[in-house]
C-alpha cells in the first residue's frame, strides 16, 4: 500500500520542479565568512564579560580544585537566598541539585566532595517516568558541563546524551555550568569551521537529538519591552571556567 | 476601543486610530525595537552579512526540491516520521492524526506563526484537546481571546496595565504592575502545563537539509522546552523554511536576532535532530515533521518567490510608518502584519476579501527595503501586488472611471492646461465634493501656488533679457 502521505508530497514537489528555471544560479554561494567580533586578551575573560553583559554570571578559576569548593559556596548562598528550607535548619538535609551525571562533568571526585558538603547530586534516569518527572521538578539548581562555549557571544552548547538530562539546564531557576577553558572557542564561526574541516558537524547534530545553545538567562520583553528574567528556564546561568590546560 | 480582526478594512484602521492607548503602546515598542536593531547591526559588518544571508536564503529557494528531499531523507535518517501537506486542512488532519494515536488531551505549543496560519488551536479545541501557547506574549493573547499582532512580539498592543488585569481575572493574582510579578504568575502556570502535556507543538525557524535538523529560536526557553520534556513533538514547516547548511542555519540565526530584537544572538537555539535516543534521560519519544506548502509554490509560481526569502524577523513592521499607527490587529485576521504582512497574506490567499486592501497600506516609503535583513524589495513587491489587483478589475468602477478620465486628460494639450488651472482649486473642492473627500478625508493637501511654473517661466526669461540688455 501507499502511505498516503504519498500523493501531496509527489504534489508539491512536482509543482516546484516544473517552474524550476534552467538558469539557476551555478553552484553554492560562499559559505559565511566567520562575522569577527573583538578579538585578543584571553578568550575566557572575554567569554565571562561577554556573559556578564547578557545578565548571566562567570567565575574563572586557575585550578579544577577551586571549581568544588566554589560549587559548594554557591549552591549554599542561592538555597539561603531561595529560602531553601534544608539548606539552614538544624537537622541538615543535603540539598538536592538537578544533574548531570558525575561521569559526565570534568572534575574528579565532585560527587564524594560534594556530599561531605552536603549537597546530593539528582541525577534523574528517566524523565517520562512520573516519579522522575515530579523529583526533577524540585530541584532550583541544576549543574552541567559544556561541550563548547563562544567568547564572542557568551554562549554555552549542551547535548544531551545518557546521564546527560536536557533537564538539569531547563527546569531549575539557577544554572550552574562548569566549563573547561580548552572548549571555549573565539566565536561560533570558528567552532563550526573546526568542526566542518574535521566531517563531524553534521553527525554531531544528528547523533544525539538535540544540541541547545543557551546564551544568558532565559528571558522575555514581551511586557512593554520591559527586560524580565527567568520566564520558563533559569533566571541564573552562571558559568564556572577554569584552566584545565596546565 | 478594541481592534475587530473580523471587521472590514476601514474599520479596523478607524478603530486602531482611535485607540490612543494602543498608538502610545506601539510608538514606545516599535521605536525600541527599531533602535536596538540599529545598535545590534552597527555592530558588526551588516552589509556584508545581509548580503551572505540573502544569497543562503536565496540559494534555498532556488534549490526547494532538491534541498525538500534532501532534508526527508536526513529526517528520516535522523527517526523522525515526516508528513507533506498540500494545505491546512491536509497539516491539520496529519496533527490531530498523531494526536488521536497518542490520546493526546493536552499540547503545549511554543510561538508559531504558522499554525496561526493554519488555525490549529481552534482544531485541537474542536477536538476536545486542550492546547496553550507557552511563549509569554503569546500566552497572554491567548487569555485575553485575541491573535497576535506583531511577528515577534505578539502583544506588542497591550500595556502593562492591561495585562495585570487580565491576569487578575483569569488566573486570580493581586494587583501588581510589576513585570517581573506578571512573568512568574505565568511561569509557575505554564511550568505546570509543561509537565503535564503529552505533546508540544512548535514551528521551524530554519530546516537544515544537510542534517535533517529543526532549528527554532527562543528567549524564554518555552521551544526548548516544548521540544524537548512531552512524549511526542510535532515541528510544522513551511517549505521555505529550508537551508542548505548548519553555517547558513547558524548565519541567519545571528542575523534574525539581532534584527528582531537587537541580541548578537537569541538566548536559546535549539536544534532538534530527533527523538531521544536510546538510554537518553529526556526528550521526545517522537518527532514529527510536517512539511507544509500551503500556497507557497503557487506563491513562487506567480513571481513572488522573494517573499520567501523573509526569516520572519518583524524589522519592516517596527520601522513601518503605517504599522506604528495602526498595528497588527488592522491587518486583519491573519498573524503577518506589517509590510510583509501586506505582502504575504493576500499571497496567501488568507481570508481574501480581508487581505485584498492590504498592498495598499503601505507608503511605499521604502524604510522596509531598507532595513530588511535579506534585503527584499518590499515596495516592489507591494507595487506588483497592486497592479494585480488592478488588472483583475478589483478597483471599484469610480476609480476606475477616474484614472481613465486621468488618462486621456494627460495626453493631450487643451483638457491638461484646463486641468491644470483647476488643481490649483482642487484642494477645496475636494474637501467639498462627496466621490473626492473620500479621498481628502484620510490625507493631507499641498496648496497649489497662484502661479504655475508655466507661467513664471516666460517672466523669468523676459527678466533675464532686461538684465543681459541693461
Amino acid at each position: 500500500m501507499i502511505p498516503d502521505y504519498i500523493e501531496p508530497r509527489v504534489a508539491i514537489l512536482s509543482q516546484l520542479r516544473r517552474m524550476e528555471s534552467g538558469s539557476k544560479a551555478a553552484g553554492l554561494p560562499e559559505l559565511p565568512s566567520p562575522v569577527t567580533h573583538a578579538e585578543g586578551a584571553s578568550l575566557a575573560k572575554l567569554f565571562g564579560s561577554k556573559l556578564e553583559e547578557i545578565s548571566g554570571s562567570c567565575d574563572i578559576l586557575d585550578r579544577a580544585a577551586d571549581v568544588a569548593d566554589r560549587i559548594v559556596e554557591l549552591v549554599k548562598d542561592w538555597s539561603a537566598e531561595d529560602g531553601d528550607a534544608t539548606a539552614d535548619t538544624n537537622d541538615p538535609q543535603p540539598i538536592e541539585v538537578l544533574s548531570w551525571s558525575p561521569k559526565e562533568l570534568p572534575l574528579e571526585g565532585l560527587k564524594g566532595f560534594l556530599k561531605d558538603s552536603g549537597i546530593s547530586l539528582l541525577v534523574p534516569d528517566d524523565l517520562h517516568d512520573e516519579s522522575w518527572r515530579a523529583r526533577a521538578a524540585r530541584p532550583s539548581i541544576g549543574l552541567t558541563s559544556v561541550d563548547a562555549a563562544f567568547a564572542s557571544t557568551g554562549s554555552l552548547v549542551l547535548a544531551p546524551g545518557r546521564g546527560r538530562s536536557r533537564a538539569a539546564s531547563l527546569l531549575p531557576l539557577r544554572h550552574l555550568a562548569i566549563v573547561p577553558m580548552s572548549r571555549i572557542h573565539p566565536t561560533f564561526e570558528a567552532w563550526l569551521a573546526t568542526l566542518r574541516r574535521e566531517e563531524r558537524l553534521s553527525s554531531y547534530l544528528r547523533v544525539s537529538g538535540q544540541i541547545a545553545f543557551i546564551t544568558g538567562p532565559s528571558k522575555s520583553a514581551d511586557i512593554e519591552q520591559i527586560l524580565t528574567l527567568g520566564v520558563h528556564g533559569p533566571r541564573t546561568v552562571h558559568a564556572l571556567v577554569f584552566d584545565d590546560t596546565r | 476601543m478594541r481592534v475587530e480582526v473580523r471587521a472590514p478594512y476601514r474599520t479596523r484602521v478607524r478603530q486602531a486610530l482611535a485607540d490612543e492607548g494602543l498608538r502610545d503602546a506601539l510608538d514606545r515598542a516599535t521605536s525600541h525595537l527599531s533602535e536596538r536593531r540599529e545598535r545590534a547591526m552597527a555592530a558588526v559588518d551588516s552589509e556584508a552579512l545581509r548580503d551572505q544571508a540573502r544569497a543562503a536564503r536565496n540559494h534555498a529557494i532556488e534549490h526547494l526540491p532538491d534541498l525538500l528531499e534532501e532534508l526527508e531523507r536526513n529526517l528520516l535518517g535522523n527517526g523522525c516520521q515526516v508528513h507533506w501537506a498540500r494545505d491546512a486542512a491536509e497539516a491539520l488532519g496529519a496533527v490531530l492524526d498523531i494526536a488521536q494515536q497518542h490520546q493526546v488531551r493536552d499540547v503545549v505549543k511554543s510561538k508559531s506563526m504558522v499554525t496561526e496560519e493554519i488555525g490549529l488551536n481552534d482544531a485541537f479545541e474542536r477536538s476536545g484537546i486542550d492546547v496553550v501557547e507557552t511563549d509569554l506574549g503569546e500566552y497572554i493573547v491567548q487569555l485575553a481571546g485575541e491573535p497576535p499582532s506583531h511577528i515577534i512580539a505578539p502583544v506588542i498592543h497591550k500595556r502593562v496595565e492591561d495585562i495585570s488585569e487580565l491576569f487578575q481575572e483569569k488566573l486570580g493574582i493581586d494587583p501588581t504592575i510589576e513585570p517581573a510579578d506578571l512573568c512568574a504568575a505565568a511561569r509557575s502556570e505554564l511550568r505546570s502545563e509543561f509537565l503535564l502535556a503529552d505533546m508540544g507543538v512548535s514551528g521551524c525557524n530554519f530546516a537544515i537539509a544537510e542534517s535533517g535538523t529543526i532549528c527554532i529560536v527562543t528567549n524564554e526557553g518555552n521551544g526548548r522546552m516544548v521540544s524537548s520534556l512531552p512524549r511526542v513533538y510535532v515541528a510544522i514547516v513551511g517549505i521555505e523554511k529550508v537551508v542548505r547548511s548548519v553555517e547558513d542555519a547558524m548565519l541567519l540565526w545571528q542575523l534574525v536576532s539581532r534584527s528582531a530584537t537587537g541580541q548578537d544572538v537569541s538566548v536559546y537555539f535549539s536544534m532538534s535532530s530527533g527523538p531521544r535516543r536510546r538510554g537518553h534521560t529526556d526528550g521526545p519519544d517522537e518527532m514529527h515533521v510536517i512539511l507544509l506548502d500551503n500556497g507557497r509554490s503557487r506563491i513562487m509560481e506567480r513571481g513572488y518567490g522573494e517573499a520567501m526569502l523573509c526569516i520572519r524577523c518583524g524589522a519592516c513592521a517596527n520601522i513601518c510608518p503605517v504599522y506604528r499607527e495602526i498595528g497588527g490587529h488592522a491587518y486583519g485576521p491573519t498573524p503577518y502584519s506589517g509590510p510583509i504582512g501586506a505582502v504575504i497574506t493576500p499571497l496567501l490567499e488568507y481570508d481574501v476579501t480581508a487581505a485584498r486592501e492590504l498592498p495598499f497600506a503601505s507608503t511605499l516609503c521604502g524604510a522596509c527595503r531598507d532595513v530588511c535583513p535579506v534585503k527584499i524589495d518590499l515596495p516592489q513587491l507591494l507595487l506588483d501586488l497592486r497592479s494585480n489587483v488592478v488588472e483583475r478589475g478589483a478597483t471599484s468602477r469610480l476609480e476606475r472611471t477616474a484614472v481613465a478620465a486621468y488618462g486621456k486628460a494627460m495626453r493631450r494639450s487643451r483638457p491638461y492646461h484646463s486641468l491644470a488651472r483647476l488643481a490649483r482649486w482642487f484642494g477645496w473642492l475636494a474637501l467639498l465634493l462627496p466621490p473626492l473627500r473620500a479621498w481628502s478625508r484620510t490625507r493631507g493637501f499641498l496648496r497649489f501656488p497662484s502661479k504655475r511654473f508655466r507661467d513664471l517661466w516666460p517672466e523669468r526669461v523676459r527678466h533675464d533679457e532686461d538684465r543681459t540688455a541693461e
